[in-house]
């Protein structure tokens, strides 16, 4: 069957699988920042804005994101420039091998844009699906703290 | 991985249509909300999805009757809707925010989730708590409440489940949740729900329910009853948790052996009722 999606803003007219997953899909596609990591939804390091919220790409049947728009990590940056939360991820230490930033990155994402000012609380909320094995999240946190700063001055 | 078996995926845009297409695909066919069940294990007769987030089903609306929230509609939705934040205190949301991880609750329905039929669902004794209600529809639309679609698998046969009623809470009512499970993202060892209604200082409604004893949530008559006609003290409360954990049947399984449910039973049914009793004094000053 073919389907059509907006991947970072460029229109893709693609013959999928009835039974392929959108994480499967996007990275064939070239999406290689959406990770394979656990395939059960548990780890979030698939995760993409499905229609501007953050979803684990490896539960959602690619035939269902027809008609749709996905950001993943790669369309954060625009012309060259970091994305407020890609800088912020990288001047706190929030990555060491990487395999879940871009997880962490959508997800963060998520949780900017519908609550610009989260509490720690929220932010560990907002952040407790993406699994991560290399620190201990407090970067990740203080890296949230951060992006949310960066991104509010930038709207002010 | 590619579910090879599947060789069609329907995204139909009413509800006629979604049904004549479930009719026709009969136990090869299957109706998904958010589809996170079936992209995690799809049995292996089934080879088509009849995927119903295009119909306009996913609307939340209040009203003098109480809530209405489509079946299509995210947990997420459902978490941020200011009708449901007010709802009974909030008891919604801070159950909602114990289920799954926010990019789970994006993708998942409310009817989804309802029809699941999980054991361990932390949504589906809080809903049987509230004394919700949900409209099927097949040949013809039934509104029934919630308990009845768990009473056979085959009320839901051939049928949708397109809306979800919460009635409008009377005065002095307050309902509480309560979920026990190894780390925050774990799915319950147990859960309950509880819901009370007190009129005169005594109690003349009561919902007792536990989800994950390892089967699938269902009510404590006997303790519901032992409430009925009392005033909500500490008194009744203990006794009322002994009544829920001598009568509750809970067993073994991989995650939680009968003797541990047994205990979490009374704890989570004094801890519920503790909170109700809170709620309804909170309301009163």
């Amino acid at each position: 069957m073919k389907i059509t999606l907006t991947v970072n803003e460029i229109r893709h007219e693609i013959e999928i699988d009835p039974g392929e997953t959108l994480l499967d899909l996007l990275r064939r596609t070239g999406y290689k920042s959406v990770k394979k990591g656990c395939g059960s939804g548990d780890c979030g390091a698939c995760a993409v804005l499905l229609d501007g919220r953050a979803v684990n790409s490896c539960l959602v049947f690619a035939a269902k994101a027809d008609g749709s728009t996905i950001i993943t990590a790669e369309g954060l940056e625009k012309d060259g420039d970091l994305h407020p939360i890609q800088e912020a991820f990288l001047e706190e230490g929030a990555v060491q091998c990487g395999y879940c930033t871009p997880g962490m990155e959508i997800a963060t994402l998520d949780l900017l844009t519908h609550n610009p000012n989260p509490s720690e609380e929220e932010i560990k909320e907002g952040l407790s699906g993406n699994l991560c094995r290399c620190t201990g999240y407090v970067k990740q946190i203080e890296a949230v703290k951060a992006a949310a700063k960066k991104m509010n001055k930038g709207a002010s | 991985m590619i579910r090879t078996q599947l060789k069609t995926y329907h995204c139909p845009d009413d509800l006629k249509e979604a049904l004549t297409l479930l009719q026709q695909g009969g136990k090869t066919a299957r109706v998904i909300g958010g589809g996170i069940d079936l992209a995690l294990h799809l049995p292996p007769d089934v080879t088509a999805l009849i995927d119903l987030s295009r119909l306009p089903l996913s609307s939340i609306e209040a009203s003098s009757d109480g809530i209405t929230i489509g079946a299509t509609a995210t947990m997420t939705e459902v978490l941020e809707h200011p009708a449901i934040a007010s709802y009974l205190n909030g008891v919604i949301v801070t159950t909602l925010l114990q289920v799954a991880s926010p990019l789970l609750r994006n993708l998942a329905t409310i009817g989804g989730t309802l029809v699941s039929t999980h054991p361990w669902s932390d949504v589906i004794p809080l809903f049987l708590a509230l004394g919700a209600e949900v409209t099927l529809v097949g040949e013809m639309s039934e509104r029934i409440p919630l308990s009845d679609l768990y009473d056979s698998r085959e009320r839901l046969k051939g049928k949708i489940l397109t809306v979800v009623h919460l009635p409008k809470p009377a005065a002095g009512t307050a309902a509480a949740f309560r979920q026990f499970s190894r780390t925050g993202f774990d799915v319950a060892l147990l859960n309950c729900a509880c819901f009370v209604r007190v009129e005169n200082g005594r109690c003349i409604e009561t919902r007792i329910i536990v989800g994950g004893t390892p089967r699938l949530a269902s009510s404590l008559p006997k303790a519901e009853e032992s409430l009925i006609g009392a005033a909500l003290t500490e008194e009744a409360i203990e006794r009322t948790a002994r009544i829920a954990q001598e009568s509750s049947s809970v067993g073994d399984d991989r995650r939680a052996s009968a003797g541990y449910r047994r205990e979490l039973v009374y704890v989570g049914v004094k801890r519920s009722l503790s909170e109700i009793k809170d709620q309804l004094e909170e309301a009163k000053r």
